[in-house]
């Protein structure tokens, strides 16, 4: 007896499971092209259908605004219409936080240890810092504070793995801080020489127009004008023409293109896409996203920009944006026109009226619009919403200049008008962060 | 595993220098019962050793003894007896009846024992229990038979899988299923589906039940402690047929029937029903504003077809058609059958059992249907006086033709009543299929996509044995090998449904397991006389998993009907990958048993490795300790009248639990992502290099009761496992980047008690009656969770359920509903629980815990049984209750607003509606013209309790004196009802009350009624 139970037959090494699929992160990152692997992850979870694969942009339409509505023909995006959302749904918190840890695998990774070209991993790192920036700064629109008289922001993650796995909830200006510092460190870290024109990765410029964008969101107008002019001065984009305005939206690489996430016939979000959403299509789609029928009269005959709406039946529709049913464009990010818009908000808050107006009609020109005669605040916003439409500003649009959402049409989703303050205008952090981590708070309106 | 073939070589040569072979020789007899009259099949063993035969038809056996040995004769019902082995070739032997040792031997997997000598608590089924039980997947036949153990089916798809829980939950994280295992060997037995969105295959529907000759349920420390380290759950041990020594016996059995739905599940809207509540919806919400009343929605609504469609329109003017979409997509009546053929027999050497057998199943739905064709050849043979090789091999093939399932799939038959509007029709007016309809037409998909799965499984067991010329020694090596190739086809036709909007769709999918085991046992009796015994097993094991995966899909396909990916324009998706996982073990086990098994004592050590968990972690230890005390056979009790049996036993034990997912410890990265056509990678994992097992502790105790010379018996148990050390997948802040790590931490209760009885009413030689039942409750307890950084344990919220300490595992948790407003139609929500303020606002309602789980708290089981000359009636039943499920598209088949009336359909409970200020107790609010949000309260969360009579088989055995004349040995025929009768508590609860384990009544497949006639014939 004593012979078999001491013969070891099988020992611990036997028991070494293989993993095939996977390496160790201890080491699984030695060279240059590691990095960019990850790099590529963290762009891929980008592209998700609860981020921008679909989820984000659809928000920023459906929200209570006068742009979209649900129709609830598959029960889709009903509850965030109608604002009615619950701590249950974890939203974009999950995707941006998973972005962000990726992000911070690539800016912890001590470059010097690398084989490769350091300028290289730098220019990926770069790139880290800016989607780290994006993440935080879609986490904070959508969760702080800030338009239902609060003061919290986000968590800012800064490490992967690191001391503080249960961190609280930052000040909204803190995040803010942070945001404009990872931009700046992105922008001096890239160097475009190792960028591939693709417009698929973060830029040099994508960093200064994100920063643009933060700037005007949170009225830093100065800082916005500074950064979108450093993009215009590039002189690497251009405004789209009338004539290809529509067709722009089909293929890849624009030249108004700053940034977008690439999709494919291998790599799309399929029927939890963008296309799938907005429209029912021959073959029978989701087609939630209905479009509110007075935009229409938004704009002229002339406005090439008609040509992306049409009709389905009696439904007014997004046919021209994201037009692939099965989701192969790709998602602008963020494209010159805004910048330009950008830079004419910001001229017009610092004072240079003229100045805007000149930006502004950039865009009139190029569409087959009128041309403003006055650069004014409901100008611009209305350009804005016309440029952008079905792109996912309209909420943050109306949320940054104070505005209450208002029940004009009875296609809308919400019962009546929603005061500017009124708690639902910020998300709900996600019961199963609230249930792990006690340093959380939630947001005021929502219960356990 | 080289060094172990290296020791078995160096064993061999030990004992072969140390001792030389007996002298053997033929012995032959008679063995016959009190009365003189032949004994066949009753059992001839020389003591000690694993070497026997069984006596043929005429009572008569041979076998290969030496002088010296002892030879055991036994039959169940008889008293055993020895002869020792002298110089005579003939040992006649009478076994007189033993009413009091009416014993059953007990599998135990690595062993066998008899009843009274169990220190465990099992459940054994014979094979007249499992065979011809009119079910694809073997482990349904469980159901209402075992204390203890909840059986549920995921769905009725035939070859679907079972949910089996055998008393209560132990782990929160690591599975809940017991270990199957298969003439001795550990088997693997997840769902072999490649798709979660349609029907699910269980392992065990490539087993032919005819081929079982039974299977045990152990349940406690003590039971289990063999496969200890994989036995907190329970282990089901299932053995096959061997051949018995004698003339070659033939079995046909054939049977045919036919199944329909158990439940018919809600009743839908018609299409007038919904009309009228359409109309009352545009009352409701419009009324007011443009000043109309509930006769003038009609034409409100036919004035502003802009805003609100014209489906009812043109309806109306289609002479209002209603479309029964339940009936067209009903396999009415859908056909059983199964045909087997075994044989059997042996000689003096060697015993066969050989079997063939088909099983072919219609689903009650169109388009779906299992069928399997099942082989086995068991073969054993005494190579040698010391060597006995013994293999058992069983090959199968199934199909099933599934369906999507288990959610709301548009495309789907079991869907399509409470989707499409039933103001479409089935069919255009020429009689083809209407592919102009709102959701894909079932019909259509039925004839035209595909979602099959091909499964093949071969077991090759194959062992053998040697006795040691140490008397009483002997040593076995065994290796299992089962493989399983399935493949799973899915398409999606061009015209209408899923692949319409790419031009087709096809998936394929290929899964091979490979998986082995390697055993080495030593066995060893030792009689210190004949008052004391013990029983040594020292066995050491290797098992092996393989797993190879590849799948690719496509679209664009170039014409109908081309359904392989061979004509996909557009390849989508290629992707493989490989897993393994590997488990060592050590295992000693003692049973000792003095005075004739007045006393019984087992222990059980067993060291086992995992390739889950990092090496430092790797090895767990575990064990039991159980004892019985056969108190009828005390002097005291010699000779009692009342006491036929009268045993104590108790054990305690440590079990273990390792089903988590593979490579869990390791903080990896992933790689199967990609951006902008090139791969990539992100974090996977977490990691953590302290993974280890989890443990249960579990004693039980119980005593058993036998009255009457066993005609009443009566079996009462109690048992307390503590889970501790839980494979929690503890949710991480997600600002981590990721949602959860898998750690040990945590405890969780179940205890309860089991109660067995049986009361055999009359017993003679033609005519018996029996009554008997079982009854099992389980209590669940959260002890401990992981706590955060503050020292606030971590509770775990999914969805609708919650894991708090104090509270039953996933209870449920949302918020209470509080009825209609009486005033104004609209829903109402407890803020904080029943009693508390009311709201209509739904998010400021807070969740509440419901008071019970998805878990039954109790079981029971019935069985009923009466013979009269011959005929024979049996009944079986099963309660289960204490637990609650939830209705889980509510929001959309019980909505009160256009997913109902416009867009979809609902179900006809919601005419019970609020329609006027003053109404009050109606079920449903007023009907709105608008999409409410999820709104998950209990107002669709019903009591789960119902009763099922399960079986109920009628037959006759033809008689011998006719049998003889006509050639055969026994004739059988019968009818077999299967869930014949449903009650469920709740009346509000419409779907058939066996959910899955998670509770959620999700639209799944109903389990089948059926009736099937059978004929059996032994020649």
């Amino acid at each position: 007896m004593t012979l078999l139970a001491g013969s070891s037959a099988c020992t611990t090494e036997d028991l070494e499971p293989s993993t095939e699929q996977n390496k160790p992160i201890e080491g699984g990152i030695i060279s240059v092209s590691n990095l960019y692997g990850v790099l590529k992850g963290a762009y891929s979870m980008m592209t998700s259908s609860g981020y921008y694969g679909r989820d984000i942009i659809i928000n920023g339409e459906v929200r209570g605004t006068d742009n979209c509505f649900s129709n609830g023909n598959s029960g889709r995006f009903t509850t965030e219409a109608s604002l009615s959302y619950n701590p249950n749904s974890t939203y974009i918190w999950d995707n941006c936080y998973d972005v962000i840890a990726s992000a911070n695998v690539i800016i912890g990774t001590d470059a010097t240890t690398l084989t490769g070209d350091m300028g290289e991993a730098e220019h990926y790192q770069g790139q880290a810092y800016v989607m780290r920036a994006l993440a935080h700064y879609d986490l904070l629109r959508t969760y702080g504070q800030q338009h239902v008289g609060g003061t919290l922001g986000v968590p800012y993650v800064t490490e992967f793995k690191g001391e503080d796995l249960f961190p609280a909830r930052e000040s909204v200006s803190d995040n803010v801080t942070s945001i404009m510092a990872d931009l700046d460190m992105g922008f001096s870290l890239m160097d475009d020489s190792y960028d591939d024109g693709s417009k698929q990765f973060i830029s040099k410029f994508t960093a200064m127009a994100i920063k643009s964008r933060v700037a005007i969101y949170f009225g830093q107008w100065s800082v916005a004008a500074t950064a979108a002019k450093a993009v215009i001065d590039s002189g690497d984009f251009s405004i789209v023409a009338a004539s290809n305005f529509v067709s722009s939206w089909v293929g890849e690489s624009a030249q108004n293109s700053i940034f977008e996430l690439a999709f494919s016939a291998t790599d799309n979000q399929g029927i939890n896409g963008l296309a799938y959403i907005y429209r029912l299509g021959p073959n029978g789609s989701y087609g939630d996203v209905q479009v509110l029928d007075e935009v229409i009269d938004l704009y002229e005959d002339t406005d090439v920009r008609k040509d992306i709406l049409g009709y389905e039946d009696d439904m007014l529709r997004n046919i021209g944006k994201y037009p692939n049913n099965q989701g192969y464009d790709n998602v602008p990010i963020i494209r010159y026109e805004e910048v330009v818009l950008n830079y004419a908000e910001a001229l017009l808050e610092t004072g240079d009226a003229s100045g805007a107006l000149t930006q502004l009609n950039l865009i009139t020109s190029n569409r087959g619009a009128t041309a403003y005669t006055v650069a004014n605040k409901d100008n611009i916003l209305n350009e804005r919403r016309k440029e952008l439409m079905f792109e996912g500003f309209r909420f943050d649009d109306l949320m940054r200049t104070g505005q209450d959402l208002v029940k004009t049409s009875l296609q809308q989703n919400i019962l009546q008008t929603i005061p500017y303050g009124d708690s639902r205008l910020a998300y709900p952090i996600p019961r199963t962060e609230m249930d792990v981590n006690s340093n959380m708070e939630q947001n005021p309106g929502y219960g356990n | 595993m080289k060094s172990k073939f290296t020791w078995i070589l160096t064993l061999f040569l030990a004992f072969g220098l140390q001792f030389s072979f007996a002298q053997e020789k033929t012995i032959s007899g008679t063995v016959t019962d009190q009365d003189g009259l032949p004994l066949p099949g009753a059992n001839v063993s020389v003591k000690g050793t694993a070497r026997g035969t069984q006596t043929d038809f005429d009572g008569n056996y041979s076998l290969s003894a030496s002088v010296g040995e002892v030879l055991t004769f036994s039959y169940i019902g008889q008293k055993s007896e020895e002869r020792t082995v002298g110089t005579s070739s003939t040992i006649n032997v009478q076994l007189m009846a033993d009413s009091q040792a009416l014993e059953e031997v007990v599998v135990l997997g690595y062993a066998t024992t008899n009843k009274a000598e169990l220190t465990g608590s099992t459940v054994q089924l014979n094979a007249e229990a499992i065979e011809q039980a009119p079910v694809a997947s073997v482990d349904q036949v469980l159901q209402g038979k075992v204390a203890g153990l909840v059986i549920t089916n995921s769905s009725g798809t035939p070859g679907s899988t079972t949910d089996i829980r055998i008393r209560g939950i132990s782990s929160i994280t690591a599975g809940n299923e017991p270990l199957y295992v298969i003439d001795g060997v550990p088997v693997v037995n997840n769902n072999v589906s490649a798709t979660s969105s349609g029907s699910s295959l269980s392992p065990l529907a490539s087993i032919n039940p005819n081929n079982i000759e039974s299977m045990t349920v152990l349940k406690d420390a003590s039971a289990t402690a063999a496969y200890g380290a994989r036995g907190a759950n329970g282990v089901i041990v299932i053995t096959t047929k061997t051949g018995k020594s004698g003339k070659t016996v033939f079995n046909l059995s054939t049977s045919y029937g036919f199944s329909n739905d158990a439940t018919d599940g809600p009743t839908v809207l018609t299409g007038a029903q919904r009309e009228m509540l359409f109309y009352e919806a545009l009352y409701n919400t419009y009324g007011a504003a443009y000043d109309f009343d509930i006769d003038g929605a009609q034409a409100f609504y036919e004035a502003n077809t802009g805003s609100f469609g014209n489906d009812y329109v043109v309806w109306n003017a289609a002479g209002r058609p209603e479309a029964h979409w339940a009936d067209v997509v009903t396999n009415r009546d859908a056909p059983i059958q199964e045909y087997n053929l075994s044989a059997s027999g042996g000689d003096e050497t060697s015993n066969f059992f050989a079997s063939l057998g088909y099983y072919k199943q219609e689903a009650t739905v169109i388009g779906s249907d299992f069928d399997r064709i099942t082989g086995q050849l068991n073969f054993s043979k005494q190579l040698s006086p010391a060597f006995r090789f013994s293999t058992t091999n069983s090959a199968s093939h199934s199909y099933q033709d599934g369906l999507l399932e288990t959610s709301a799939y548009f495309s789907s038959p079991r869907t399509i009543k409470f989707f499409q509007p039933p103001i479409e029709m089935p069919y255009n007016e020429d009689g083809s299929i209407n592919l102009n309809t709102t959701l894909p037409n079932p019909l259509w998909i039925a004839q035209e996509d595909i979602d099959d799965s091909k499964f093949t499984r071969i077991i090759t067991n194959n062992s053998l044995t040697w006795d040691t010329p140490v008397e009483n020694l002997s040593f076995t090596t065994r290796v299992n090998i089962d493989y399983q190739v399935y493949n799973y086809k899915r398409y999606r036709n061009r015209i209408d449904g899923d692949g319409s909007s790419t031009n087709g769709y096809g998936w394929q999918a290929n899964r091979n397991r490979a998986n082995y085991v390697f055993q080495n046992s030593v066995d060893y009796t030792w009689n210190v006389s004949d008052d004391h015994s013990f029983d040594f097993k020292v066995l050491q094991e290797y098992q092996k998993n393989r797993l190879y995966y590849l799948e690719a899909d496509g679209d664009s396909f170039g014409d109908d009907g081309l359904t392989n990916l061979n004509s996909a324009g557009n390849p989508t998706t290629a992707n493989s990958w490989y897993t393994d996982w590997a488990v060592a073990s050590y295992m000693g086990l003692m049973h000792y048993s003095a005075f004739n098994g007045r006393y019984v004592f087992d222990a059980t050590y067993r060291r086992e490795g995992n390739s889950r968990f990092a090496s430092d972690n790797r090895w767990g230890n575990f064990w039991s300790v159980g004892g019985a005390w056969n108190i009828h056979r005390e002097s005291f009790l010699e000779g009692s009248n009342l006491f036929s049996n009268l045993k104590l036993r108790a054990s305690y034990g440590v079990t273990g639990n390792a089903n988590i997912d593979l490579n869990q410890y390791q903080a990896l990265l992933n790689y199967d992502s990609d951006y902008a056509g090139e791969g990539a990678s992100y974090p996977g994992t977490f990691g953590n290099n302290d993974l280890s097992w989890e443990t249960s502790h579990t004693y039980d105790i119980g005593i058993e009761m036998g009255f009457f010379r066993n005609r009443i018996t009566a079996n009462v148990g109690y048992y307390n496992r503590e889970s501790k050390d839980l494979l929690l997948d503890v949710p991480l802040s997600l600002t981590t980047g990721f949602t959860s790590q898998t750690r040990n931490i945590g405890r969780m209760e179940n205890k309860g008690i089991e109660v067995e009885a049986n009361f055999e009413i009359i017993r003679s030689n033609d005519f018996n009656l029996s009554i008997g039942g079982n009854f099992a409750s389980n209590n669940n307890e959260v002890l401990e969770l992981a706590k955060d950084a503050f020292g606030e344990e971590i509770n775990i919220t999914n969805g609708i359920k919650r894991v708090e300490t104090g509270h039953t595992v996933y209870e449920w948790y949302m918020p209470s509903y509080a009825g209609v407003d009486p005033d104004t139609g609209v829903d109402l929500w407890y803020t904080d629980g029943e009693g508390s303020e009311t709201t209509t606002t739904f998010s400021q309602a807070n969740s509440v815990y419901q008071g019970s789980s998805a878990l039954p708290t109790f079981t029971a089981g019935m069985n009923f049984h009466i013979d009269v000359k011959g005929f024979f009636l049996d009944a079986q039943g099963y309660y289960a209750g204490g637990h609650k499920v939830y209705e889980d598209w509510a929001r959309y088949t019980n909505g009160r607003d256009l997913f109902t009336l416009l867009y979809y359909n609902g179900v006809d409970a919601i005419l019970d509606r609020w329609q006027q200020p003053g109404d009050t107790g109606t079920r449903f609010g007023k009907m709105e013209f608008t999409t409410f949000p999820w709104q998950r309260d209990n107002k669709f969360l019903y009591d789960g309790d119902f009763f099922r009579l399960r079986n109920v088989t009628f037959g006759y055995d033809f008689n011998q004196d006719f049998l003889d004349t006509i050639g055969f040995s026994a004739a059988r025929v019968f009818v077999r009802g299967t869930n014949m009768f449903t009650w469920v508590k709740d009346d509000r609860m419409k779907y058939d009350p066996e959910t899955d384990a998670t509770g959620y009544l999700k639209l799944a497949t109903p389990p089948v009624k059926s009736v099937v006639f059978g004929v059996n014939l032994k020649f």
